[in-house]
């Protein structure tokens, strides 16, 4: 999913999730809801479903789901949980609040 | 750098830390841990709270069996299914379930048939899927049941309905059927070929014009506007009404128009069945037969009239009864042949020669005593009758008493055309029997051969009783200037 083009200085976020479960559905609709409060048109979210190819959780070492890992820009930065705490999720990215 | 690597030590501490964290609170339904083939997730209680849903409200039975075939949850449609609740189904083994075999699970992934045990003692055919699962170290299997006897009753309707078209293609009616406004809905290929079009949606009265076979029917019809025809037939039981279809290519057709409710499940009617038949042929018979009874009626009554005829005169002239029995059959007996011709030959008329075969065949025809010579003459219908009788009297005389009385004697049957071929002279020569004596005898043969060959034959008889055997000579019309309507002259009793 990719809900804008990235730029130089854009966030390029990934979203472990686990088929449609309420915390996944909860994690993305909190993430989107944030990046398009706080970085709009400088974001990508690229969402990853760990029902279809549990093997991909190797990558990120991903251990609980949802899981949001910041790829860009460095360093990599992780968040467990349905992203449900604006302010935790700001601080984590990095992000100044607007 | 020594605070660095602190860090970056303290780091997967702290990830660590927040995961527990991140599960104690509750922000994460699921859980990623190293499986014998690589990262599994499993998932944390009421993750799964919408799948649950999903599986308690699907159409299917649902069941999970643990390791040792031990049903472990159960849908509600599997409690339906089977009429057992939950807590009954729980704890049992999967084999219990089914009436026969048990079915497994197939390697191509496929569903295979069973038979469901019902609690009220029936059982249910089933179509079953299963699939084996690792589930965190643990293995379960999960089973579809899949409810057969929908899908054989919707078959069974798509049979019915099969069948209804075949029948609607097939029949030699035009058969419609109409919605409650008048609408065509369903058409036979009979009702399209007369129609020239497929008549289905539009109304009755545009697809097919009619007109009333009779008056009386017209105005049965004419009741009707074109609306109110379309909507009393598709209302209303409509019966023989005979009608035309004003099509030009179905001029001199006649149809039988009826019509009857489609009734639904709950016998409300829901449109009609209206069915064009055609009577064409079925009313040219009738008249035909109409006509036959008249002609027959016609035809029974001169024959009776001739075996009264027949049998009065005998009495008149038989010495005994023996003799009246005796004569009376034997002339039956020829009214009898002349019949079995017209019957054969439909009344159409017969050769001349194969008359004479026929009628003379008792009396040694073919065995060279009677010979026969003149050309070949086509009788109409209603000379053979009275020419049978005519030839059974001149035959019956010549064995009792003429040439066919002795072992040499002969007859000669000769005939020829005259009077621009309009007359048919025939000369009756016997010859090699006893000698003829002077005179000869007018019994009732000869009145006979008189009276029947003066009035049905519209001729003339001349009987010469010479000393070598008698010679008669007939001369009558091969056909009639006019069709006489009365009763044949050898029906007439004499004065």
């Amino acid at each position: 999913m990719t809900a804008a083009p990235m730029e130089q200085d854009g966030y390029n976020l990934r979203l472990y999730v686990a088929g449609q479960t309420p915390k996944s559905l909860a994690a993305l609709a909190n993430l989107k809801k944030l990046c398009e409060t706080h970085l709009p048109g400088r974001y990508t979210i690229e969402v990853i479903d760990l029902m279809k190819d549990p093997a991909l959780a190797q990558r990120d070492q991903i251990v609980a789901i949802p899981t949001l890992i910041r790829q860009l820009p460095e360093p990599l930065k992780r968040i467990i949980g349905d992203l449900s705490n604006a302010e935790k999720v700001l601080v984590g990215l990095d992000i100044a609040p607007s | 750098m020594a605070s660095n690597d602190a860090m970056q030590a303290a780091r997967p501490r702290n990830e660590a830390e927040e995961t527990v964290e991140a599960i104690h609170r509750g922000n994460v339904d699921a859980v990623v841990v190293q499986g014998p083939s690589g990262p599994q997730v499993i998932m944390l209680q009421g993750a799964d709270a919408p799948y649950h849903v999903l599986v308690e409200r699907m159409s299917d039975g649902a069941l999970t069996l643990d390791a040792d075939g031990c049903i472990v949850y159960v849908n509600s449609r599997l409690c339906a299914l089977t009429g057992l609740g939950a807590q009954e189904l729980v704890g049992r083994s999967f084999a219990s379930l089914f009436i026969g075999s048990v079915p497994q699970q197939r390697a191509d992934d496929t569903a295979s048939d069973a038979q469901l045990r019902r609690a009220d003692g029936g059982d249910l055919p089933v179509s079953v899927w299963m699939r084996q699962m690792a589930m965190g170290g643990v293995v379960a299997t999960l089973v579809t049941l899949t409810d057969m006897s929908i899908q054989r009753r919707a078959e069974e309707v798509a049979t019915a309905e099969r069948f209804a078209r075949s029948i609607l293609e097939q029949a030699t009616d035009a058969i419609v059927v109409l919605a409650l406004d008048g609408r065509i809905t369903h058409a036979s290929w009979v009702a399209e070929q007369l129609a020239g079009r497929s008549p289905v949606g539009h109304m009755f009265s545009e697809a097919f014009a009619l007109d009333a076979e009779s008056a009386t029917q017209q105005s049965t019809l004419a009741r009707f506007s074109r609306e109110s025809l379309d909507q009393a037939l598709a209302t209303k039981p409509f019966h023989g009404v005979e009608v035309r279809l004003r099509d030009p290519r179905m001029s001199g057709r006649s149809f039988l128009l009826s019509a009857g409710p489609l009734v639904n499940d709950a016998k409300d009617a829901v449109g009609s069945i209206v069915t064009l038949t055609d009577i064409t042929e079925r009313k040219r018979a009738e008249e035909q037969q109409t006509m036959l009874v008249a002609e027959l009626n016609h035809r029974v009554k001169n024959i009776l009239a001739i075996v009264q005829s027949v049998a009065g005169q005998t009495l008149r002239t038989a010495p005994s009864l023996p003799a009246f029995n005796k004569a009376f059959s034997g002339r039956i007996q020829a009214v009898s042949i002349a019949h079995d011709i017209l019957t054969q030959t439909r009344w159409i008329g017969i050769g001349f020669n194969e008359l004479l075969t026929t009628v003379l065949a008792p009396y040694g025809v073919g065995e060279g005593r009677i010979v026969i010579e003149g050309p070949p003459v086509l009788l109409e219908a209603r000379l053979v009758l009275p020419l049978s009788m005519v030839l059974h009297e001149l035959a019956t005389n010549a064995s009792k008493y003429g040439a066919l009385s002795a072992p040499l004697g002969q007859v000669t049957i000769s005939w020829r055309l005259r009077d621009d071929r309009q007359r048919l002279e025939l000369i009756w020569l016997e010859r090699g029997g006893p000698l003829v004596e002077g005179g000869g005898s007018r019994g009732f043969g000869t009145t006979l051969i008189d009276r029947v060959v003066r009035f049905d034959l519209d001729g003339d008889a001349v009987l010469a009783f010479e000393p070598e055997g008698i010679r008669c000579k007939l001369i009558f019309a091969l056909t009639a200037e006019t069709t006489p309507e009365h009763l044949p002259a050898s029906a007439v009793q004499p004065d």
